[in-house]
């Protein structure tokens, strides 16, 4: 970590950034590179707020008019350049703080149709972008009749998701009548529970749509005035079935064949179109099949997680910092390119308990193509599987000549690692 | 030049054992000298794989492949592996490399550095059970450790680049830098958990 020269005129970015963040030091470190000074926006106060003005401020993401006014305030006495949204969480209010400060930012409107997936899919529908047969269910729907309706339309096989949750969290696929209803009840209970633990997480819904079988991808990207560009194209190596969807693998470069992935970026040129989105980062998650190109979510921020330092291995540049300069009009050298491929490996939470330790994690890094591992659920904490789990256990880094060794090191710096988990101790009298 | 432990000698040879390949070597590095966090790989190459200035020693049965500068910094050094429930891996103990805070701290700058952690920047911190102690003073560059709530936790980062810094910057501006040396991977009872 470097600090840069504070007496230097500085320009100033406002972060939006959730407490739960993973991505609150990789930001930090690109704004000290760029010497950029930060106003951290977060939910929670941060610890030496009064004595450091201006360098944080406590907001509240969903109520976004008095959270506008609070930004609009300290610019008077700290005045920004940029916004950026470091996870989902921001993406509505940075575009807010960008329309009502005249900063480079999408729209509101289209934040909030990329912030929803029902939304998303309403807009792509409209704009004839290839999309799975929808609806939503009200979480006080009879379950049975659900399962009954469900049959019909969007049909069987199936996907229930929260309306606005990440990661997966709460994405169930269903096959048959006879277990619909469960599985309902089950998404019903996830997104209960994420608006109780975080009031307004996602709307009062659930989203049924039909399932699109086919390979996963991922894009990531840059907009500046309504114009694509992709950074990294991402394959998802393991097959992503259900019923539940844990994203394990992502490598670039992609291995898919050149004409596909020029679909690929054509699928996100439109959608991004389609939901109005011009400016900041695009992280896209599609499908690909006979049919064509599916794109499942795309959204105004970057990848989840710390998947964004795998970017470190192939460029100069940290994803961080390209989204920093972008957002303060500053150019970005070319950089010299890095590996020829990286990747990264989410590692999957096994069962639920207790994380007692991971073992073997040297013999993990040792594995020749191996950069890094990261655990990020500390030694006591809970750990919980999808669909309910919404923490990353941890993350593997590798670099190597072709997607194929990165792949391969991934995995097996995986069967190196051992998972001890004990049993959950529940307080009771 | 360097030695292994009785334990470390097992964890490579079971290492060798498990990639299967015969005569193959240990290359040992310095990937960093830097006291803050001196870094070092050790790697399972082919003998063939050697370097011409690479010099080449038995230990203990074991072929060891070091780099002239390696070399030099690591002459000396006893290699551990250590494998407990809060770190697993090898350790490297180098007479070479003065770690931080291996010396007593004094002077007016580590008073004064002192005096705005105890009066003014640990009475906050305290708030979310954490603490922020100084480790070592050198060229002007502060480091520091973070403890309790801060160790491991989500926005540590924070607390550190807008909060500390800015402060001990303010208060004593002949400080060029503040780096927080902890090891937050081992924090067991972070204020804030990252999560989805």
């Amino acid at each position: 970590m470097t600090g840069g020269d504070r007496r230097a005129p500085q320009r100033r970015v406002l972060l939006l950034i959730a407490s739960s963040s993973y991505k609150a030091e990789d930001f930090l470190d690109a704004a000290s590179t760029l010497g950029v000074a930060v106003t951290v926006g977060s939910d929670q106060e941060q610890t030496l707020a009064e004595l450091a003005p201006g360098s944080s401020l406590r907001i509240d993401f969903q109520q976004l008019d008095r959270s506008v006014a609070r930004v609009v305030e300290l610019h008077a006495e700290f005045p920004f350049d940029g916004v950026v949204a470091a996870e989902d969480e921001g993406v509505q209010l940075a575009a807010a703080v960008g329309e009502a400060l005249g900063l480079r930012q999408n729209r509101p409107e289209a934040a909030a149709r990329a912030r929803r997936k029902d939304l998303f899919r309403e807009c792509l529908r409209e704009a004839g972008v290839p999309c799975p047969e929808f609806r939503v269910f009200p979480l006080d729907a009879d379950p049975i009749e659900v399962a009954a309706a469900l049959s019909d339309s969007p049909g069987l096989p199936c996907v229930l998701k929260p309306i606005a949750l990440s990661a997966s969290r709460g994405v169930i696929r269903t096959d048959r009548r006879d277990e619909a209803a469960d599985v309902y009840r089950r998404v019903v209970g996830i997104v209960e529970a994420a608006n109780e633990e975080n009031p307004g997480a996602t709307p009062p819904g659930v989203l049924a749509e039909e399932y699109i079988p086919g390979e996963e991808v991922a894009l990531e990207g840059i907009l500046r005035d309504g114009m694509l560009e992709p950074l990294a194209l991402l394959d998802k190596p393991d097959p992503l079935e259900g019923p539940f969807f844990e994203e394990t693998a992502f490598v670039t470069p992609s291995r898919h064949a050149p004409e596909v992935q020029s679909a690929i970026v054509a699928a996100v040129e439109r959608t991004v179109e389609a939901l109005g989105l011009r400016e900041g980062p695009v992280h896209a998650e599609l499908r690909i099949n006979g049919d064509g190109v599916w794109p499942l979510e795309v959204a105004p921020r970057t990848i989840g997680g710390l998947c964004a330092r795998l970017f470190r291995y192939r460029s100069r540049y940290s994803l961080e910092e390209v989204v920093l300069r972008h957002a303060l009009d500053l150019e970005l050298p070319e950089a010299e390119p890095g590996a020829a491929a990286a990747g990264v490996l989410m590692l999957p939470i096994p069962r639920a308990g207790v994380l007692r330790r991971v073992v073997g994690q040297e013999a993990a890094r040792a594995v020749t193509e191996i950069e890094d591992v990261v655990i990020s659920i500390h030694p006591g904490g809970e750990v919980v599987p999808l669909p309910e789990g919404h923490r990353y256990l941890g993350f593997v880094f590798a670099r190597g000549e072709s997607p194929g060794d990165v792949v391969g090191a991934l995995h097996e710096a995986q069967e190196r690692l051992e998972i001890e988990i004990g049993a959950t101790v529940s307080a009771g009298a | 030049m360097i030695e292994f432990t009785e334990a470390a000698k097992r964890q490579i040879l079971a290492f060798m054992e498990q990639d299967g390949v015969p005569g193959l070597a240990v290359r040992v590095r310095v990937a960093s000298p830097s006291p803050v966090q001196p870094q070092y790989e050790m790697t399972l190459i082919e003998l063939g794989e050697r370097g011409p200035e690479d010099q080449t020693s038995d230990t203990d049965g074991i072929p060891v492949v070091v780099d002239p500068e390696s070399a030099r910094i690591l002459e000396g050094t006893r290699v551990d592996w250590v494998d407990t429930l809060q770190e697993s891996g090898f350790k490297f103990h180098n007479p070479n490399i003065q770690p931080l805070g291996s010396e007593p701290l004094t002077g007016p700058l580590a008073e004064r550095v002192q005096r705005v952690l105890t009066e003014r920047i640990n009475p906050s911190v305290a708030m979310h059970g954490g603490a922020v102690s100084l480790v070592d003073i050198r060229d002007n560059i502060v480091y520091l450790q973070m403890s309790g709530g801060c160790q491991g936790c989500g926005m540590a980062s924070v607390t550190l680049t807008q909060g500390v810094k800015q402060v001990l910057h303010d208060m004593v501006p002949e400080i060029v830098d503040v780096q927080d040396v902890t090891d937050h991977a081992s924090g067991t009872d972070p204020y804030f958990s990252p999560a989805k």
